[in-house]
């Protein structure tokens, strides 16, 4: 109706910065809320999409080079398969390329389509002659690699050279950050880049449907059963790889879910407090407009919109700037598929995020606005002024006694005045303060988990070994170095444990490894051969406790293991163990480390030794500083973090700013009369710096153990979804300084934000306020 | 002449209170009429007001305005009574601080969704002496001029009964004078008017008709004459001296 | 002591035959105080007496006697004009009486008197204000303000029935 458009309109132009500030808390709110919706309802499709376009392989097989290649083509029908590809024979190489050197499994295939695992080349071209080599885009971009580029191969002793002729995605990879990565060669060119132990055969076979984990676990079964033993080297099933792939998302997911309800939650308490306050000022006002004709229900509508009209735009505006937002992170996710980016969002899914937002602005509007509605016109015109908050008299009383300045005290008693509004901005402060908490301790806590897989503070230097150098040749350039203070070998092999699917992951330690960093989360370091640790994923699933005796093979033959200790690894997602390499005594062929973690004496130049050793065998050692720089999902994860709590500590800021104005425009008469009896402009801003102190204060003390339980939480979801429990480190990454510093830098700030309203009440013209009573 | 207003036996009572403000009033007024209420504060007399404009309920009794009985109303549909029936006047104004003059006096026009309301409250404003003012807002404009913008959006919707309570209360002699002066006007012209004051000056100068009223009740209710009376039947002066 | 007074102003504006000064006093009181020539020739003669005033020409006609006003005379006018009103407040209506005899004659029952008494005084307020008005619309704001005067008083007197039936004068239960 025009007279509740006109009214409303009018007050809202009276009122521009209660307008700024619904704007901006909506604005925000619903920002965040769109970009995490965008990102839920697309993250699982692309990587399925990409799947199933690219035909992958539900389940990839490694086989002993001497296995019968006619054996492996009738493996497809043993499990069912739908369509295979392969035999592929493989041959794990060593390659230099600039001053670094690395490890991938090129894979013989003479082109890249097929009814399996059709490759997407990106960049380039398919191999064509036996010289010629396609990498995965994820390891090129990873590590500066080009089309065109050479590499030299010093695997093999002719080291041979190949050029990088072409770029491809492969969906069964994970990204090349996190696990190792194929390459592609001519099948005819394999022979020529094997050495005895670095071939093998691999096989990819796709099922019908959706096979599930334990679909695939019994086809592994099966095919053992129907192989001669010691076969089947390793396995891969795609569900691993999806889920590795998914994580970051899915933690992003639920993070940015988890804040915007907490956006959403401070945008109602802010909006809330805001119309209750209007409705307080305009009490006089609603009196008349009953008395003129107004009906209740017209009464609340003038409120509510002025509300809403700001609100709306704030949703249209936010929900276009989050659904841009969550772009960057789906082309993320689009590019490492492999997938052409395409903007993906769904206008339906905005149009009913616009719907609901305001929905919930229009409720948190109207129902203090009800209170306006149901007023009697002749109470309102009457009361010249609403009734006065009555709360914080005890706490007056408490302050008075602890003999703090009157104006002090005073704003003490305003700051809970209307304990329900008290009640609303400490929910705001408490969420930002909360929020900032753990934008702080998460990044820590994953600072420290990530030094700890890569030694940050406890070795300085890795070295690879080509297969072509021997183990003890390595061992003793290294400690013919005058700053070797300790080398620490470590190898691997697969173990096959019962009750898990896939093979698990070993760490194989020669050396002192218990101070190579990594986190015990229970138990102890292993003391003898035959003693493991393992992360709780591996735990978990092989149903063991520590202390627990258990069997499990490793190239088909038998090994004893014992228990002792859970430490923390994402590799494998959490299906992996930590032993000495003496374990593998008895397994044939020889478990040899390949990967030497050397610790430096103290005030050693790290980067004169690593040229210097790398100097004295160029194309068998890769030698380098370790990289202490964390990986790029972390790094996201990280941005996003502290994006959000740079919103929810300004939400935080909008409402105590808010409520101080709505109190000193309150009680301008009892201002003006403190004025009059004396009291000077600077003792009436300390009065409503006060005020705003104290509500800072409360509402950050209350937020620090809610801040650091979510922190607690936020980092066992996120371990537990990489198959790990936190370590307890990561839990304490708060000196206790910084725990009283965060509330009281929340009060500092809220004592800035009250600058303003301060500065206006202490300004107030004392004749012209009391004389219009 | 019909009567406009009819009040039945009414009582009302507030919470806590010990007499009620008002104890079994009968009053009717009639189309046309310009009326007085008197009495001191307290009295019940805004309370009488009140509950004729529907602002208010009465404990026991009926009111009914213009054929309608207000008792049987929902708040939306006094609302609406209000909006149509009912122009107030009130002491200090009550203007919406918001709003515009001109936009002051549209707005019950436009609850009523009028659309051409704009001509007539700019003609409204012109015979009350204020078409410049009309795009300034309250704060800026005199007492004088907020009660005739308040004077024309009580007119704007032609109600049938003018209610003011006080309505020279807050402003000067002069401009209090003038105010009356506009509302005799309106009177001349048939607009029905009930008049609330403790000034009796002002009540028997313009009003027809005196209620006066004590604790709660009518104590008197007078029709004056217009007898137009020579001087000396009105005032004798006299001097110290009465010896001839 | 205001109709000689009076008179004595009116003859220091300019000299006056005895009727002239009747008239113009009466008309200046606007109806208010009519006074008889009789009352006007024995106020002449006491000023006279007084010096204050002297005849102006021949002792003559009477009637036609023209008077002027003295020095002395002129003086005491300006004396007389700057004195303030320093005697007693006079009451001179019924209602002052009858509210005293009230307690002995009607056991303090009043009531119907005050509000009859009421009736009136708005009745004369009434009136009271269409005078003002006929004399503001006349050009005589000088009377207009002496009626302002006697609305005031009118005033008064109905704020203390007011009062009186208030504090139960009236008889009614309070």
């Amino acid at each position: 109706m025009r007279a509740i458009l006109v009214k409303a309109l009018a007050d809202l132009r009276r009122r521009r910065v209660q307008a700024a500030v619904i704007f901006l808390t909506v604005f925000f709110s619903m920002a965040a809320g769109t970009m995490a919706v965008t990102l839920m309802s697309q993250t699982r499709d692309p990587y399925q999409a990409a799947f199933d376009k690219q035909r992958g392989a539900h389940l990839q097989v490694a086989y002993s080079a001497t296995t019968d290649p006619q054996l492996l083509s009738k493996t497809p029908a043993t499990i069912d398969a739908s369509a295979f590809g392969g035999p592929y024979l493989v041959s794990n190489i060593q390659f230099k390329f600039g001053e670094r050197k690395f490890y991938v499994d090129a894979i013989g295939r003479d082109n890249p389509g097929g009814p399996v695992e059709a490759l997407n080349v990106t960049s380039g071209r398919w191999a064509r002659a036996g010289d010629e080599i396609v990498l995965t885009r994820s390891f090129a971009e990873l590590n500066k690699v080009s089309v065109g580029d050479r590499v030299k191969v010093v695997s093999v002793a002719q080291t041979p050279i190949l050029t990088v002729v072409g770029e491809v995605v492969d969906i069964d990879e994970g990204s090349a950050d996190l696990s190792s990565q194929h390459a592609w060669v001519l099948a005819a060119a394999v022979p020529a880049l094997s050495t005895p132990d670095s071939s093998y055969y691999l096989m990819d076979y796709r099922f019908a449907g959706d096979p599930t984990s334990a679909k695939l676990q019994s086809s592994i079964n099966r095919l053992r059963a129907n192989l001669p033993p010691g076969s089947i080297t390793g396995s891969l099933n795609y569900i691993l790889v999806r889920s590795i792939f998914n994580i970051t998302n899915q933690i992003l997911t639920g993070v940015l879910s988890a804040f915007s309800v907490f956006a959403l939650a401070a945008t109602i308490a802010i909006v809330a407090t805001l119309v209750t306050g209007i409705v307080i000022s305009a009490y006089r006002e609603i009196g008349i407009m009953k008395a003129i004709g107004f009906a209740p229900s017209q009464v609340i509508g003038v409120f509510a919109l002025q509300i809403v009209i700001p609100a709306l735009v704030a949703c249209v505006l936010g929900i276009p700037v989050g659904t841009l937002a969550s772009q960057p992170l789906l082309a993320n996710s689009s590019h490492a598929l492999g997938l052409a980016y395409e903007p993906t969002f769904s206008i339906g899914l905005d149009l009913l995020l616009l719907a609901t937002g305001l929905l919930v602005v229009v409720i948190a509007a109207t129902v203090p606005a009800l209170r306006a509605g149901l007023l009697k016109p002749i109470a309102a015109i009457a009361k010249a002024s609403a009734p006065r908050g009555t709360g914080g008299r005890r706490l007056r009383s408490a302050a008075a006694r602890a003999r703090l300045p009157r104006p002090v005290v005073l704003g003490i008693g305003d700051a809970f005045a209307r304990p329900l509004r008290a009640a609303l901005t400490l929910v705001s402060v408490l969420l930002g303060v909360a929020t900032v908490v753990v934008a702080i301790g998460l990044p820590r806590s994953f600072q420290l988990i990530n030094n700890s897989g890569t030694g940050a503070g406890n070795y300085q230097v890795v070295v690879n070994r080509s297969s072509a150098y021997a183990d003890a040749d390595v061992m003793r350039i290294l400690n013919a170095q005058p700053e070797t203070a300790r080398v620490v070998a470590v190898g691997g092999k697969n173990v096959t444990v019962a009750g898990v699917a896939d093979p698990v992951n070993t760490q194989l330690f020669r050396g002192d490894s218990s101070r190579l960093g990594y986190l015990v989360i229970a138990g102890r370091w292993y003391a003898a051969p035959g003693e493991v640790l393992a992360p709780a994923g591996l735990l978990h699933d092989a149903h063991l406790k520590i202390g627990d005796s258990f069997t499990g093979t490793a190239d088909g033959q038998p090994l004893q293991f014992r228990v002792v200790g859970e430490t923390y690894d994402i590799n494998n997602l959490g299906h992996s163990m930590f032993m000495d390499i003496a374990t593998m005594a008895s397994v044939k062929p020889a478990a040899e480390p390949y990967r030497y973690a050397v610790t430096l004496v103290p005030g050693a130049d790290v980067s004169a030794y690593v040229r210097r050793v790398s100097a004295l065998e160029p194309d068998l050692l890769d030698v380098h500083a370790t990289d202490t720089s964390i990986i790029a999902p972390v790094k996201i994860i990280d941005t996003v973090l502290l994006v959000i709590a740079a919103v929810l500590a300004l939400i935080g800021v909008g409402g105590v700013f808010n409520t101080l104005l709505l109190n000193t425009r309150e009680r301008i008469q009892d201002t003006a009369t403190l004025k009059a009896l004396g009291m000077s402009p600077r003792q009436v801003m300390v009065m409503v710096a006060a005020s705003a102190g104290l509500l800072a204060l409360v509402g950050g003390l209350i937020a620090m153990p809610v801040g650091l339980s979510l922190h607690h939480l936020l980092n066992d979801v996120i371990s537990s979804s990489a198959g790990n429990d936190t370590p307890p480190a990561a839990y304490a990454v708060f000196n206790p300084a910084e725990l009283v510093l965060i509330p009281l830098l929340g009060v500092v700030v809220a004592v800035a934000a009250a600058l303003v309203p301060g500065r206006w009440a202490a300004r107030t013209n004392v004749v012209e306020v009391l004389h219009s009573e | 002449m019909s009567e406009l207003v009819r009040l039945s036996d009414i009582t009302k009572v507030y919470q806590g209170g010990v007499t009620g403000a008002l104890n079994g009033v009968s009053l009717t007024v009639e189309d046309g009429e310009f009326t007085a209420v008197m009495g001191p504060s307290g009295s019940g007399k805004s309370t009488l007001l009140n509950l004729i404009a529907g602002l208010d309920r009465p404990t026991s009794g009926s009111v009914a305005v213009a054929g309608s009985d207000l008792g049987r109303m929902s708040e939306a549909a006094l609302a609406r009574f209000r909006r149509d029936r009912v122009g107030f006047v009130f002491q200090f104004f009550h203007l919406l601080p918001n709003l515009t003059a001109l936009e002051n006096v549209l707005i019950p026009a436009q609850l009523k969704s009028t659309t051409s309301a704009e001509a007539r409250a700019r003609e409204l404003l012109d015979q009350l002496g204020i078409a410049e003012v009309a795009d300034r807002y309250p704060a800026k404009l005199s007492g004088g001029q907020q009660q005739r913008v308040a004077i024309a959006r009580a007119l704007i919707n032609k109600p049938s009964l003018l209610l003011a309570d006080e309505p020279t209360g807050a402003l000067d002699t002069r401009s209090g004078n003038q105010v009356m002066e506009l509302l005799m006007g309106l009177h001349r012209s048939g607009q029905t008017i009930l008049l609330v004051t403790h000034d009796a000056k002002l009540a028997t100068r313009y009003a027809a008709r005196v209620i006066s009223v004590l604790d709660g009740k009518i104590v008197d209710d007078v029709r004056l004459e217009n007898a137009e009376r020579a001087a000396a039947d009105v005032i004798r002066v006299r001097g110290e001296e009465t010896r001839r | 002591m205001s109709l000689k007074y009076g008179l004595l102003g009116l003859l220091a504006e300019e000299p006056l035959h005895g009727y002239e000064v009747k008239n113009r006093f009466e008309a200046m009181l606007g109806g208010t105080w009519e006074v008889n020539i009789g009352q006007v020739y024995t106020t002449l003669q006491r000023l006279e007496r007084d010096g204050l005033v002297r005849p102006a020409g021949e002792r003559g006609d009477r009637g036609k006697l023209l008077y002027e006003v003295s020095d002395s005379g002129r003086k005491a006018l300006n004396e007389w004009l700057a004195q303030p009103d320093s005697g007693p407040q006079e009451l001179r209506e019924d209602i002052y009486v009858k509210l005293l005899l009230a307690a002995r004659v009607a056991n303090g029952n009043l009531g119907a008197l005050l509000s009859r008494q009421k009736r009136a005084y708005l009745q004369r307020l009434r009136d009271l204000n269409q005078l003002e008005a006929r004399a503001r619309k006349d050009g005589r704001t000088d009377l207009a303000n002496l009626v302002r005067g006697a609305l005031l008083h009118t005033e008064a007197d109905i704020k203390w029935i007011d009062e009186l039936s208030e504090m139960g004068i009236s008889g009614e239960s309070v």
